[in-house]
């Protein structure tokens, strides 16, 4: 298995992936990792080990619940949804996390900022 | 779903985390066996993605929030592990706790009882003691006439009772009397009472209007009359009146206040057992008349106050010299057995008890603590490990904290039954009331656990602390924990010491006066309603009549006989800024003569001498430190100072420091006076003339005899029980101190082994090992004793005022607690030492 390049992601930021990954419907934690690996075309390789964690710490905290079903393939799965409250998390964070990436970029992107 | 129910579903959650990751891995494996590898090496491959799965789980739990608790009862359960391998230090550890929680327990306990625990009777919240104050006076006491007033008209109160401490009084032909109490006729229905057999006293009947009547206690129907119901009905004599009872109140029941009595009267009928009394007809009557009350529906106490004041300036329009000028009406809870009130003159008795308690409390802590210090020394190796397989600092320290907090538990469970034990014993030998129980109730069992609780802190925070701070120099600590230890030790020991020194002292040496061969007799004439000119004539004949006895040598009267009142007076001057307190008594010209109380300057009272007085040594030289008394106006009165006589301790035996004042008595004082007669030889052999004597004068009169010998047997039994207590104290701060300097020295030598060992490999004198082992400790040792000592100096002070009047800086007991605790210092070092003198040096020095 090769990637282009794996970084780490900060602090936070996996919370939010899996919030958004969650809102699209129920889903369980295998696809979740799936999911963000595809749409980041592979630059983003979720470990177990935080992937796990990260679940429970929200499921605990009430923005998602979890419900045992079938998969397609008939296994028994732990399927997590989004709750309102976590729905609601959600948007915070995404519009906190727009916020931030333009303020870095706009820092970044001044002509001061080559400087030096 | 909160902590709790996830803790309760800890094994399904565990199943479905199982499930959840078992699905991940099967699903990954099964991906890449469709990219072609063998299942053999997809397992691998996931294995190797996956890597530590119980670490996963470990963090997923942890993220759950409920690893804590399920980590506390694992450090509860290692910790208990850690105790049962040493049991030596745990039962030594758990004994100590056991002591210092259990004083503190008893003594909680005991207030709990007194103050805190409702009595049991109807209805508790509701009753209410009723007392009058004013910004100059204390009273427990209201008028009967004001009584009646504020029962007619306070709404507030739904009812009113009162009570009445009565003398003891003979029953029929007994030589013992029996105590006595008045009380209203709504008493018993008001409070819940239900009688063992008969009736009570009832309200509604109207019992005051009818032939006298009584309720005996359950008490005194089982000791007197074996607990036989026909006594109902019967007539008994009481001070020689006929007098039927009606009934017995039954075991359980509580009567108000302090006051225990055999026999209850109706308070109505007061005139009839006391002649001449007049306490309810007179509104200036100063007798103790309680008032009680119980408050109506919906009314607290305080709007209860507003209109009792309210009420009592109405009431002083009606009766204006009884009324004081700012007069308010205090209402207290009134279904307790005795309520502790704060102010200015009351010594402040909670304050040094909770003081001692918690001094006990801290000495046992500071003495753990070093133990377990030394302890720590021996587990380093096991801490050093734990850190070494990665568990955090705080996760280590936690545990260590666990397992101090269970010793705490465990030292409140062993301080119960201890605590329980000697609280029977007391309600045994004080003959407390039968409702009250040493049984331990919720807040007896909450302050315990508090207390364990505290304890666990005090003495295992420093330690545990210790062990996890891996620094090299730890010498500030340990040097801490050695003062800590010391000066409490000291402070307790010093106290014990000089409580018991003083006690027994006062009580062995020279009262100042002689007591042996005299009988103080008590007509009880106030309570008979004399005027004075009655009580002059009865005291003159009285004494006529007893100086032509054979054997008789002197008779003199005295308001106050000494040995023989429970209460005394005390009054107070100011001498340049300095308050003295005082303990005067008015007195007949032969009272020193009789007492033996030596003249020093001037003369004695001569007979219907008036403006003179007569001082003690002490307080003359207090008073006038550099003049001659005699001849001097004494304080803004009109009397004149006219002798000097020997200082006594008559009133307080265990108050060296007491003064005393003596005025020729006035007419008013007479109806309160007793007779004194000192007879040449055994004064029981004189006891039936003088019965005879005093009961012939008047036969309204049941005079009291006692002989002085008697009353000072009591008084000094009272002062040993006290010693004891102390003594049993002090005892318990020197065990404490002999475990925790045992440990401390044990600690010190442990550290230095190799050290040791080295020296003696190079063939050092043992006593230069010796006094290089402990040199570390000499200056914590030192500033332990000087600050003990100091603590010990001040707080003394506090416990001279309030106490006893004893020297606060008695050396012998500073220096012979400082001797003891020095003593046990070496006996405690020569135990771990001699063991380091016979180690194997080689394989000492070998083991590191």
């Amino acid at each position: 298995m090769t990637t282009p390049s794996k970084f780490d992601l900060p602090q936070g930021t996996l919370d939010l992936l899996i919030l958004r990954v969650v809102a699209l419907g129920p889903i369980h934690g295998y696809a979740i990792a799936q999911h963000i690996q595809t749409i980041s075309k592979e630059v983003l390789q979720i470990q177990q080990g935080s992937l796990y964690p990260a679940l429970h710490r929200l499921e605990n905290k009430n923005f998602l619940v979890a419900e045992w079903g079938p998969t397609e393939t008939g296994r028994e799965a732990k399927f997590y949804r989004l709750t309102a409250k976590g729905r609601t998390q959600l948007k915070t964070e995404t519009e906190t996390w727009a916020r931030l990436t333009e303020v870095v970029a706009m820092v970044l992107q001044h002509p001061l900022g080559e400087t030096s | 779903m909160n902590w709790f129910q996830r803790l309760s579903k800890t094994g399904r959650m565990e199943k479905e985390l199982d499930a959840e990751l078992r699905f991940h891995f099967e699903t990954q494996v099964a991906e890449k066996i469709q990219t072609g590898m063998t299942e053999a090496e997809a397992r691998r491959a996931t294995r190797l993605e996956f890597g530590g799965l119980e670490q996963i789980k470990q963090d997923c739990r942890e993220s759950r929030g409920t690893l804590w608790l399920v980590s506390i009862v694992q450090d509860m359960r290692f910790g208990a592990r850690i105790l049962a391998k040493s049991p030596g230090f745990s039962v030594t550890a758990i004994v100590v706790l056991a002591l210092g929680i259990g004083v503190s327990t008893l003594a909680f306990s005991l207030y709990n009882i007194i103050s805190l625990q409702s009595i049991p009777v109807r209805d508790p919240a509701t009753v209410v003691r009723i007392q009058r104050r004013s910004p100059e006076n204390i009273t427990p006491g209201v008028p009967y006439a004001s009584i009646a007033y504020y029962r007619d008209n306070a709404k507030s109160l739904a009812a009113v009772m009162e009570t009445m401490g009565g003398a003891p009084m003979l029953l029929d032909r007994d030589e013992k009397r029996v105590s006595t109490a008045f009380v209203s006729s709504n008493y018993f229905s008001e409070l819940g009472g239900t009688p063992a057999t008969g009736r009570l006293f009832d309200a509604a009947r109207d019992d005051s209007a009818s032939a006298p009547v009584c309720v005996l206690s359950f008490r005194l129907w089982q000791r007197k009359f074996d607990g036989d119901p026909s006594i109902v009905g019967k007539t008994i004599h009481l001070g020689k009146k006929p007098v039927t009872v009606i009934g017995v109140a039954s075991e359980a029941f509580a009567s108000l206040g302090t006051d225990d009595p055999d026999i209850w009267l109706p308070i109505l009928q007061h005139a009839y057992f006391v002649e001449g009394s007049k306490p309810l007809a007179d509104p200036k009557f100063e007798g103790l008349i309680g008032m009680w009350g119980r408050l109506a529906p919906g009314v607290n106490r305080s709007s209860a106050e507003q209109e009792l004041l309210s009420l009592t300036n109405q009431l002083r329009k009606i009766y204006p010299t009884v009324i004081w000028d700012h007069e308010y009406i205090l209402v207290t809870p009134g279904a307790h057995f005795f309520t502790f009130e704060a102010g200015p003159g009351r010594p402040p008795v909670l304050q040094i008890v909770g003081l001692l308690v918690f001094l006990i409390l801290t000495t046992a802590c500071a003495n753990l603590g070093g133990l377990l210090m030394a302890r720590g020394a021996g587990r380093q190796q096991e801490i050093q490990l734990r850190f070494n397989l990665g568990a955090r600092k705080l996760r280590v320290f936690r545990q260590l904290l666990t397992e101090n907090l269970l010793l705490g538990l465990l030292g409140s469970i062993a301080a119960l039954p201890l605590s329980y034990g000697v609280l029977r014993l007391v309600l045994v030998y004080s003959n407390a009331p039968a409702w009250m129980s040493a049984l331990p109730d919720w807040r007896v069992f909450l302050f315990t656990s508090a207390m364990g609780f505290v304890a666990a802190l005090l003495f295992g925070l420093l330690p545990s602390l210790q062990m996890v701070r891996r620094k090299k120099n730890r010498s500030l600590w340990h040097q801490f924990v050695v003062c800590a230890q010391v000066g409490a030790s000291c402070v307790l020991l010093i106290l014990a010491g000089l409580l018991v020194r003083a006690t027994l002292h006062t009580l062995y040496s020279d009262p100042g006066f002689g007591y042996e061969q005299v009988l103080s007799i008590d007509p009880g004439m106030s309570e008979h309603g004399f005027t004075s000119t009655q009580a002059q004539a009865y005291l003159d004949q009285l004494q006529n009549r007893l100086r032509a006895v054979p054997g008789v040598t002197f008779v003199s009267t005295a308001r106050v006989p000494p040995l023989v009142n429970t209460m005394v007076m005390i009054t107070s001057i100011d001498v340049a800024g300095h308050r003295i307190m005082i303990y005067p008594n008015w007195v007949g010209p032969d009272f020193f003569q009789t007492m033996r109380i030596p003249l020093l300057r001037g003369h004695y009272f001569h007979n219907g001498e008036k403006n003179a007085v007569i001082l003690s040594e002490s307080l003359a030289r207090k008073r006038w430190p550099t003049e001659d008394p005699i001849g001097k106006q004494w304080e803004k009165s009109n009397n004149v100072v006219v002798g000097v006589v020997g200082n006594t301790r008559a009133m307080e035996l265990n108050n060296t420091d007491a003064t005393e004042i003596y005025y020729p008595p006035t007419a008013d004082d007479f109806p309160g006076m007793s007779v004194l007669v000192r007879t040449a030889g055994d004064p029981n052999t004189i006891t039936p003339a003088v019965k005879a004597i005093a009961g012939s004068i008047d036969t309204g009169l049941y005079p009291t005899i006692t002989p002085l010998t008697a009353g000072f047997r009591k008084n000094v039994s009272t002062v040993e029980q006290i010693a004891a207590i102390i003594s049993l104290l002090g005892s318990i701060a020197m065990f404490l101190a002999v475990v925790g300097l045992l440990g401390l020295v044990s600690y010190a030598v442990s550290q230095r082994t190799k050290e040791i060992a080295i020296r003696l490999a190079l063939g050092a004198n043992r006593v230069e090992i010796f006094n290089a082992v402990l040199r570390r400790f000499a200056w914590p040792v030192l500033v332990g004793l000087v600050a003990g000592v100091a603590i010990t100096a001040g707080l003394s002070q506090v416990l001279r005022r309030a106490l006893y009047g004893i020297s606060g800086l008695d050396p012998i007991s500073y220096v012979g607690a400082i001797a003891i605790l020095i003593a046990i210092l070496a006996a405690a070092a020569l135990l771990p030492i001699r063991r380091a003198f016979q180690l194997d040096i080689a394989r000492t020095l070998h083991s590191e």
